[in-house]
Order: structure tokens, then sequence, then C-alpha cells
């Protein structure tokens, strides 16, 4: 179960990634939309680290929810289905994520005005 | 056994680790209407963007900073020699946690009240 | 140094429960005169043997080696025989004494410890020794006992199974115990199946299952550290192979001094 020592890496990455995200998007508190979010995104290097950033914490709240689960001692039989369907859901939400953070060009920005 | 701050540390993680997984996955969906468009964008930003919704930030805020101090302290306890103070370490992750979320949770709260009519 | 001038009334409030009788357990109290001294298994004894004889619990050695005695008192799990009454009373001189929990009741505070004995079995908690045994006695390094962290005194009196809240929700989790006798016996140099045992304790169900809660430590009457233990054994069992190798390098020179020794 390598999950653990996974476990414990992207929590001690997310500190940066999550310290990081809150600073950035979220200071200060303010109408957050298309234009302010492009300002940011729209440079590669931002789009790297939130990619980035999607891929760790995606794998550390799955991760997580497997392990919260299978603590459950009915789930123990369904276990790889269980870990199947986890997988699933990751891959298709880094997938969309991605996606997302690659979507605020700032052509899309000029397509709005 | 169920009074042990290890216990309530425990329960606590658990629980925020389970909202913020689901809330990821929310959240992933709502800023996903970027692929739409800016224009879909704003508009699913203005429908999140209600008092509401702010106060429900600084819910999210505090589950997130609870979650990562009681990991931090956890990874701390791990890696040194330091579990008989692994009490007086809750008790200091849970005043960092609290102490942080009323730090960041303040300005959310007077932005709610600023521009609210 | 101050006596005890007023002689005080403890209330004991015991659990009890006979499943040919009773639906559901309950609290019985008693009223005893605390004595110098007095332990609370002192106290159950008096009550037994004064009050109700009916009271029914495992006691044994009286002097914290045979493990028999674990309870929860206060709502925490201890041995009783160790526990002076007066510390443990409130201050309407009231004691809680209730059976082991998350284990099934057999009567009053006696409980089913098979689960716990399963758990133990599965880990195989003997030594196995190499096949070429020395002509002479084994030689082990102070270093080397020393990073058993005291594991083998361990009475298997439950308490720490009883605690974690991972046995209430799961019982196939190997618990504590096993874990503590299980990482005792890898780290022995005069075990020859590490690798064997860290493939036991890697089960989903084995060494994973830990979530730090720390109930163990706070349980345990001798001071032992099982999460240390689980921790440890999470680490070798990364490394299984490369860890029995270093077993057989050292195993081929068990029979001869070390420094120190």
């Amino acid at each position: 179960m390598r999950f653990f020592k996974l476990q414990r890496y992207t929590a001690i990455a997310l500190v940066a990634f999550m310290a990081l995200h809150m600073i950035v998007v979220h200071y200060p508190p303010g109408h957050l939309d298309f234009s302010r979010v492009v300002d940011r995104l729209g440079n590669p290097v931002w789009k790297v680290i939130d990619i980035a950033f999607l891929g760790t914490v995606l794998l550390h709240a799955l991760l997580g929810l497997y392990d919260a689960i299978i603590d459950w001692d009915k789930v123990t039989p369904f276990r790889r289905v269980l870990a199947g369907a986890l997988i699933v859901i990751g891959l298709v939400a880094f997938a969309y994520g991605a996606y997302t953070v690659i979507s605020f060009s700032p052509a899309a920005l000029a397509a709005l005005r | 056994m169920f009074k042990t701050t290890g216990f309530i540390s425990f329960i606590l993680r658990r629980f925020t680790g389970v909202v913020l997984a689901l809330y990821l996955l929310l959240h992933i969906w709502v800023i996903g209407a970027a692929t739409q468009g800016a224009e879909a964008f704003n508009r699913r930003m203005e429908a999140v963007s209600t008092p509401v919704f702010h106060i429900l930030e600084i819910l999210l805020l505090a589950a997130v900073i609870y979650h990562a101090f009681d990991g931090i302290r956890l990874l701390i306890i791990n890696n040194f020699r330091v579990t008989d103070k692994r009490k007086s370490m809750w008790y200091a992750a849970f005043a960092i946690a609290a102490l942080l979320t009323v730090v960041g949770g303040l300005p959310i709260l007077f932005y709610v009240l600023g521009i609210n009519f | 140094m101050a006596t005890n001038g007023q002689k005080r009334t403890a209330t004991v409030r015991i659990q009890r429960f006979n499943p040919d009788v009773d639906k559901k357990p309950y609290i019985k109290e008693y009223q005893i005169q605390m004595r110098q001294g007095m332990t609370l298994l002192d106290a159950l004894h008096e009550i037994k043997t004064q009050q109700d004889g009916s009271v029914t619990y495992r006691r044994s050695c009286r002097h914290a080696i045979c493990g028999s005695c674990a309870m929860s008192v206060n709502g925490r799990n201890m041995l009783v025989c160790e526990q002076p009454l007066k510390e443990h009373v409130d201050s309407q001189g009231r004691v809680t004494i209730k059976p082991l929990p998350f284990l099934p009741i057999i009567k009053d505070l006696v409980v089913d410890r098979s689960s716990f004995w399963e758990q133990y079995q599965r880990v195989k908690p003997w030594l196995m020794p190499p096949d070429d045994l020395p002509d002479k006695e084994f030689r082990v390094s102070p270093e080397e006992i020393k990073a058993m962290h005291d594991a083998e005194k361990c009475i298997m009196c439950g308490a720490c199974y009883s605690a974690c809240q991972v046995v209430a929700m799961n019982k196939q989790y190997i618990g504590p115990h096993a874990l503590l006798k299980a990482f005792l016996r890898t780290l022995d140099p005069r075990d020859a199946t590490p690798a064997e045992r860290l493939d036991i304790v890697s089960d989903p169900n084995g060494v994973w299952r830990c979530h730090t809660i720390f109930n163990c430590i706070d349980a345990c009457p001798k001071n032992l550290d099982p999460t240390f233990a689980i921790e440890t054994l999470r680490n070798l069992a990364a490394r299984r192979l490369a860890f029995e190798e270093e077993r057989r390098e050292r195993q081929k020179t068990l029979d001869q001094p070390v420094k120190g020794a």
C-alpha cells in the first residue's frame, strides 16, 4: 500500500499549493470574474502550476476517500471496485479540470468583449 | 475512550477530509464553466457569489485550515519522537487553525457586510 | 504526611449484565468505605465478598503482570489492580467501572476476547529462528534491544485493542497489540522470517488501517507505544526484501560477541 506514502507526500506538497492558491486567488476577497482570473491564468507558467496543484489535490482527496471508506469492514469485498471507481472519477475530474485551466485564455476574454 | 484528543482529532480530520473531497469535485465542476467561454463563467460566478455562499466559504476555509494543521501535526509526530507531546500539539494545532480561520475569514466577512446592501 | 482523618464513602457504579436474565446492561451502585491504599480491584473484591457475590470480573495476579483485570474506568481503559481508588473518584466520591468497550460482554465486567486472540495468532507471535542454530547462545547487541522499545513488556491485557477506534469500526483490523508483537518479532535479530511477517502486517487490514488516534498509548498500563511500532512496520514494509537480506547477513554472526555486550 504505497498509497500511504503518496498520501503523505501529496499532503506536504498541498500545504504549499494551498497556501499559494489562497493568497493568489482569494485575497483580497472581491468579485472573481473571467478577466481577473485570466490576468493570472493567461500566463502559461500559472497554467502549469495550477494543473500540478489539481493533480496533487485530486490524488490526496481520492486516496483519503478510499482510506476512509475501506475502514468500514462491510466494504472489504468491494475494495477493487471502489478503487476502480475512484480512479475513473479522478481521471475524468483531472481531464476536465486541466481543460478548464487551459480555457482561461486572453482570446476567450476577447470573445467576451 | 471517546473523549481523548486523539479521537476528536481523528473525527474532525476525517469529517473535514470527506467534506473537502466532495467540495473539490463540486469546485472543478463549477469552475468548469470556463470551458464554455468567459460569459458562461461570469454568470456562474455571479450565481455562487451571494452572501450565503461567502459565509459557506468561511466554513470551507475553517475546514481546510483545520485539516491542514492537524495533518502537519501528524506528519511531525510520525517523523520525530514527540509522541508524549501529542495532546499539547493538538491544542496548538487547533489554536493556530482557529486563529488563521479568523484572520482569513474576517476579510471575507467584511467584504460580505461591506458590499451587502 | 496527612492521614485519612474522616473516612470517606465511595460510590462504585458497576455496569452489570447477565445475558440469561437481563435485556441490556445497566448500572448498579455500591457504597463502600474507602480504606488507606485501596485499589479499584480491592473495591471490587470488597463489593463481591461483602455485598453482592454475583458481581463478575476477571483478576489474577493483582500486581499488573497477568493482564486479566483491564476494564473501563470513568471512560478510560486501565488495569484496576494498580489504580488507587481515591484517584478515580470524583468530588462526590463516585467512580464508574464498565467492561472494556467494543467487545461482546459475557457477563458484567467480563468480555469476549476471541477477536483479540485471533488477531494475535494471525501475526505468528512466536520466534522463528534460523535453520542453522549456533552452538552457543545468540548474541544480540544493546542497540538491537533498544530498537525494540520495550515491546516485550506487553502483558496482553487488551486495554489498547479495546480502546482503538479502528477496532471499533473494523473487527478485521489486526490491532495495536498484535502489531506491537509483530514489531517485536520482526526487529528481533534472532528471527529468520521478517519478510513473511511484513507481508502479514501489510494486509489492507494491517498497518495501513492505523489512523494515529493514539488511544492505544493512552490506555497501555506499561507505557508502550504501538503507534511507533506500527509506523516502523510501515517503513519496513516498503523495503521488506532488503530488510530480509540485512537479517540474513546479521544472522551469519549471531553467535559472535557484539560490541558492548
